[in-house]
């Protein structure tokens, strides 16, 4: 899966347009990114790519790229 | 695998006691915003709950609840040989609650009592444990109460918490019978999650630091006595470790979702329930839903949730229930059972407390 691939399923899960992140964007500068949106990104990560994604590796993502590398 | 088999022991009634006064999240508008709250309802499903007044206790909504049980099901008090409490909200730092309701219902001196200290996985575990007594004893009768009263001990500001937890007491009747009858239970534990769910002050650790409020990570302020839980990793584990728990069960057992006419489970929020659901193939109409009108009431959840399904159902009619709960602890776990729908009471509502409990001044004992 390409960057971009990534990048749009990641807009889809926080309902954001195409276009809106960039890797090197700031998670903290989402508005979009919040609690729900986090247990929305735990439920992606399990259904498309079977990977369990917990509290702690939330809290240690601090950009879109973080996010990215973790949707192996 | 701990997995028990509890043969020719069945439960042989449930009830359920709420109290009167109404909380709903739309109250909290003023306070939280109206997007939030509105999040809040979407997320979690509810729409109201219960709470009890200032000095009413889970103890006293399931004294309620055991004394409906025993009368509507003729049962001789002097035959009960057991009564187990699942609590976090005891009446007293000691002695355990479940001493204050044998008292109360007048239960013999032939009783083993005490609690046991579980959340939301209490009803679960309490089975488990009441029915290990009984099938190496002679007790014939046994009751297990559970409940909580979470939200007295809430930040009022904590918008994770303070709009969730409803409030119930629940009681059910375990018998010994000659009926073709079964209790399975598989349990497990995680203390590698005691952080995610926790009140970390007031107890013996840490018993009088300042109560200070401090900004947490989610961006809540909360001092050391308000109970914390840490919603992703919560989140995470039960959408994991329960359907896991669940399909080992069916393994076990030889079952499947087909085998069961109903998914009690423990009233977590909607969108846990909804995640389970889709995972484990459930059709949504055997997966009764009760947080819209009763929240999250911890361990007492899944019996409120057959109490308010099939309490008011005239048939006589046999349900395979399978159970999960899963929570603070961590504690997790899976039992299914059969009960026929008339011995499912339907829930009543109590404000009656104990007021001879309520102790004003060391001087009165």
């Amino acid at each position: 899966m390409t960057n971009e691939e990534k990048i749009a399923m990641l807009e889809d899960v926080l309902e954001l347009d195409g276009g809106t992140l960039k890797p090197e964007t700031e998670l903290s500068s989402i508005e979009e990114y919040d609690s729900m949106a986090k247990l929305s990104l735990i439920v992606m990560m399990d259904d498309e790519f079977g990977k369990k994604l917990t509290g702690e590796q939330i809290f240690k993502f601090k950009t879109v790229k973080d996010i990215l590398d973790f949707m192996e | 695998m701990a997995i028990f088999v509890f043969d020719k022991i069945k439960i042989a009634g449930m009830a359920c006691a709420i109290p009167k006064n109404v909380i709903r999240p739309d109250d909290f508008k003023e306070k939280f915003g109206e997007e939030e709250v509105e999040k809040f309802k979407q997320m979690t499903g509810i729409t109201e709950s219960r709470r009890t007044d200032l000095h009413q206790t889970a103890g006293d909504l399931c004294f309620s609840a055991a004394e409906y049980l025993l009368k509507e099901k003729g049962i001789d008090k002097s035959t009960i040989g057991a009564l187990v409490m699942g609590t976090q909200s005891p009446d007293y730092r000691k002695p355990s609650t479940s001493f204050i309701i044998h008292k109360r219902m007048g239960l013999s001196e032939e009783t083993a009592v005490f609690d046991i200290n579980l959340g939301c996985s209490s009803v679960l575990y309490g089975i488990q444990v009441v029915a290990s007594m009984m099938m190496s004893s002679n007790i014939s009768k046994a009751l297990l109460v559970s409940g909580d009263t979470g939200s007295k001990l809430t930040n009022q500001s904590d918008k994770s918490k303070v709009m969730l937890g409803g409030e119930a007491g629940v009681a059910l009747l375990l018998e010994k019978t000659e009926e073709e009858s079964k209790i399975t239970s598989l349990v497990r534990s995680n203390g590698e999650g005691y952080r995610y769910l926790i009140t970390p002050a007031g107890g013996y650790r840490n018993m009088n630091p300042p109560r200070e409020e401090v900004m947490c990570k989610d961006g809540i302020k909360r001092t050391l006595y308000d109970p914390f839980m840490m919603g992703t990793s919560v989140f995470t584990f039960t959408v994991f470790d329960v359907p896991k728990a669940m399909k080992d069960f069916f393994k076990e057992t030889g079952t499947g979702v087909d085998d069961y006419d109903c998914f009690a489970f423990h009233q977590a929020n909607l969108y846990i329930l909804k995640q389970i659901g889709k995972k484990m193939k459930i059709p949504a109409e055997k997966m009764p839903l009760t947080l819209p009108t009763y929240g999250n009431t911890s361990g007492a959840s899944p019996i409120v949730t057959l109490c308010d399904t099939y309490g008011k159902c005239k048939e006589n009619k046999d349900l395979n229930v399978l159970m999960s709960a899963f929570g603070i602890g961590l504690s997790w776990g899976v039992t299914s059972f059969h009960i026929n729908t008339a011995d499912i009471l339907p829930v009543i509502e109590d404000d009656s407390w104990f007021e001879e409990g309520l102790i004003n001044s060391p001087a009165e004992l």
